[in-house]
């Protein structure tokens, strides 16, 4: 579920980037002021990479015969409270996106949303802890992590479904997007949901004061806060993502642009729409030195473009070479 | 679950990459990172069709990867991980883009079609870009330059010891699976019934060894990097590095210069 | 000199677990730290740095600990942990002996140089470059031993330092830490070793100081260590020791 930075435009990824670091600073603000807080420094990151391993433990669905991983959120935040949990997680992105290349850079961010702070500081408080208001017990446990981790998935996947169509790289429709997304994750998030509630129960099982501490110190700093941080978002988001999209207006959307570019105006009747879009396009573009559209169609073009690209790749791969092989003859 | 072990020390395997010396390596964090960001968002700019506007970028990562000696397979390995997903997205434009945009002899070529080759390559080099960034800067100094840009203190101190625990966490479920293993008969995998307490087990157990683990981080002197954190001046070579490579992407970018090589070259055929 | 007076160590569920102790340790002299398991040996080493919280007062070459002394003390005192894996964590085993002294801001010189000297000091030059997930429990117990030995604090405290050790390696262990200057205080129950490298033991009990005297008194006392919970020398092991 990994939002990966090649789906991504700059408007969308720089806006979420407003908002996560917004979410990851009030976070660690938060947390600061909590004594606790050096000490709680090994648990948070031991869960961490506790995540991160959990991961990697297969585990067989029955009747299914396919495997499936746990996830994370709901489990930290049980276990950490919201803003702790929101850092341990985001910690565990970071490494995944910098080691593994799982999302990018870019993306890391969506990414943080995503799996972050929709499930810590939104599901947590508004889902879990009402869920397990009076007290824990094993039913409850697993009642509110079931259904925390569902919902927590469900945004999650929307979120992604949002990002992606909102950035435009994909032409795929918005429903089919959706139809092809939702019902996984509903099925990913009621197991990943029961393994999670399986290891709460435990853990509250042998470690009672784990959960109890986290709910009770978390108990006292919450309700004002929760609309005071969706406020703050949404204008951060707002704020961010209109700022680029003014200098990004200039620039049309990529399908139309792109047959433009490669076709001319002559193949596609265009609505008034699109062209207008094209000739602020030839406007956007006119400081390159001569470029006739009407002229860079047929196949000529195509041949020169594709032996164009090939000869772009034999310099680079060629510089390349070079470069290796000086570098070893300097070694040696 | 073997790959367990395998995953783990592919992660590290980066982090011994980084220790090499090379001139990319030499270079401020902060020029690569500033690199970085830069070559990522100017390839993302460019909208879902620029294929052929793309393909200069190509020589930031070929170059960079031979300066500072990084296997190739290093990236490929972990661009096959990213890569389902974005193909996903990218074959969904083969389907619902099927305008014609040329021919190659008598086969039509999509627009659906090169925005699926399009989304391919965008992933391959932002994966390269980050993973290049990752393998020539020691994880110390990465961190280190993060604390210089006030990223918050606790979120760097826990990335920094996620990244150490999973090490040892990673092989405390190993021996816990093989041992599940080799009494669980012909089963593959750990049962989901389990699942629980075989996790929670982990978690608990690992719970006491962070802290021993901090401890010891401490008596060492951990606490005290704050306070001697000292500012690294930027050196020439640096300014020279995130110069080119900020200027050139910049460059590629606004100007299509892929596009003046395809006029030159259909002038001539 | 470590001075070590009046010391409590309550665990946050209040149970005592460190009980008025009191001790000093004069310049290069070593001390063996003798107890069964759970007589509070461990929380007192972890007390001594500030880890654990206590009362009382711990004094280091003439540092008192306090909230604000912690970081001073700790170049003072340097901690080898029972468990050589708490200690190692970097990628490689130069990395880890670095670990201490890029902490302190010494530039990367001077920490080769600390790490070199470590490295030879306990002819282990040939792990550098090697991971500690590779490594025997007598080559991770030298590599830890390396780690504190390139902070070059004047006091050491080794916890249990022969757990995880075979035969041969206890030996080699046995000469290194009696070739060390340090000011030391090693925690054991591992009587044939303290008897080897210390001169001087303290028995602990419930956190308390049972008794406290010359090694060859104390450890042969079969009913003093009775009560202190560890099995004294044999008649057998003695002849081992001659």
């Amino acid at each position: 579920m990994h939002m990966a930075d090649a789906l991504l435009s700059p408007i969308v990824g720089g806006a979420m980037c407003a908002v996560s670091a917004g979410a990851l600073a009030y976070s660690a603000a938060k947390i600061k002021k909590d004594e606790l807080c050096e000490k709680k420094l090994p648990i948070m990151a031991i869960s961490g990479a506790f995540v991160f391993a959990a991961q990697m433990i297969n585990f067989t669905i029955p009747g299914t015969g396919s495997s499936g991983h746990i996830g994370g959120g709901i489990l930290l935040a049980a276990m950490l409270g919201g803003f702790p949990a929101l850092l341990t997680i985001s910690a565990v992105l970071i490494i995944q996106c910098l080691f593994f290349a799982d999302g990018g850079l870019l993306a890391l961010c969506c990414n943080i949303f995503n799996m972050g702070v929709i499930p810590c500081l939104f599901i947590y408080p508004l889902i879990f802890k009402p869920l397990t208001k009076k007290g824990f017990n094993a039913k409850n446990i697993s009642l509110a992590a079931v259904i925390g981790v569902v919902v927590a998935l469900q945004l999650g996947a929307f979120g992604v479904v949002l990002e992606t169509l909102a950035s435009g790289i994909t032409q795929l429709p918005f429903g089919a997007f959706l139809l092809a997304m939702q019902p996984i994750h509903l099925a990913i998030g009621v197991v990943e949901g029961i393994v999670t509630a399986a290891v709460l129960c435990f853990v509250y099982k042998m470690r009672p004061e784990i959960l109890n501490s986290t709910r009770s110190r978390t108990a006292i700093s919450s309700g004002v806060n929760m609309r005071k941080i969706i406020v703050s978002l949404a204008v951060i988001t707002v704020l961010v993502g209109g700022g680029l999209s003014l200098f990004a207006s200039a620039y049309p959307d990529g399908l139309e642009w792109s047959m433009e570019k490669v076709a001319g105006t002559t193949e596609l009747e265009a609505s008034g729409e699109v062209h207008e879009t094209a000739e602020k396009a030839q406007e956007a573009t006119a400081f390159m030195p001569d470029y006739d559209f009407k002229d860079a169609n047929g196949s000529g073009t195509s041949v020169a473009g594709i032996v164009g690209v090939c000869i772009t790749f034999a310099l680079a791969g060629g510089a390349g070479l070079i470069i290796s092989k000086l570098k070893k003859k300097n070694k040696s | 679950m073997a790959d367990m072990r395998a995953k783990m020390s592919e992660l590290y395997s980066l982090e011994q990459l980084s220790s090499q010396k090379s001139s990319i390596h030499a270079l401020h964090p902060l020029s690569k990172i500033i690199a970085t960001l830069t070559y990522i968002i100017c390839v993302v700019s460019l909208d879902g069709y620029s294929f052929s506007q793309l393909a200069p970028f190509v020589f930031y990562p070929v170059i960079v990867i031979a300066l500072a000696d990084i296997p190739y397979s290093m990236i490929w390995r972990r661009a096959l991980v990213a890569l389902p997903f974005c193909a996903f997205a990218g074959l969904s434009n083969v389907i619902f883009v099927r305008e014609t945009a040329f021919y190659i002899g008598s086969l039509p070529v999509s627009f659906g079609a090169i925005s699926f080759f399009t989304i391919i390559f965008r992933t391959l080099l932002c994966v390269s870009a980050v993973l290049i960034l990752v393998a020539v800067t020691p994880f110390a100094q990465l961190t280190a330059q993060l604390r210089r840009m006030h990223v918050p203190q606790m979120l760097i101190s826990v990335f920094e010891m996620t990244y150490r625990y999973i090490g040892t966490l990673v092989n405390e479920a190993y021996s816990m699976s093989t041992a599940y293993k080799l009494r669980a008969g012909d089963k593959k995998g750990v049962q989901m019934k389990d699942m629980g307490s075989f996790a929670g087990q982990l978690l608990l157990r690992s719970f006491d060894r962070a802290e021993r683990v901090y401890a010891a981080m401490k008596c060492r002197g951990y606490a005290m990097r704050d306070a001697l954190l000292k500012p690294l001046p930027l050196k020439k070579n640096d300014y020279i590095f995130t110069a080119a490579v900020c200027l050139s992407c910049v460059l590629f970018r606004a100007v299509d210069v892929q596009q003046m090589l395809t006029d030159v070259l259909g002038r001539m055929m | 000199m470590l001075e070590i007076k009046n010391l409590f160590v309550e665990y946050p569920d209040k149970t005592s677990v460190v009980n008025d102790f009191s001790l000093t340790v004069k310049d290069g002299e070593s001390v063996a730290l003798v107890g069964a398991n759970g007589a509070g040996k461990t929380s007192l080493i972890m007390a001594l740095v500030g880890i654990l919280p206590s009362k009382g007062e711990v004094i280091a070459d003439e540092i008192t600990l306090s909230k604000n002394t912690e970081n001073d003390i700790r170049q003072k005192i340097g901690v080898v942990f029972q468990n050589p894996d708490d200690q190692l964590f970097m990628p490689t085993i130069y990395d880890d002996i670095a670990f201490g002294p890029r902490n302190m801001g010494l530039d990367e010189e001077t920490v080769k140089r600390r790490v070199n000297d470590s490295l030879s000091r306990l002819n282990i030059a040939h792990l550098a470059e090697k991971t500690p997930l590779k490594m025997s429990g007598g080559e991770k117990r030298m590599a830890a031993i390396a780690t504190v030995l390139a902070m070059r604090s004047p006091i050491m405290l080794m916890d249990e330092p022969t757990a995880y050790l075979d035969p041969r390696a206890r030996r080699s262990l046995i000469r290194t830490v009696n070739s060390f200057p340090h000011t030391r205080l090693i925690a054991t129950h591992d009587l044939l070793f303290a008897a080897e490298t210390c001169d001087r033991t303290v028995l602990i009990k419930n956190g308390a100081v049972l008794a406290d005297g010359k090694s060859e008194n104390l450890l042969y006392d079969e009913k003093l260590m009775e009560d202190c919970g560890v099995e004294a020398i044999g008649v057998y092991d003695r002849g081992v020791k001659l």
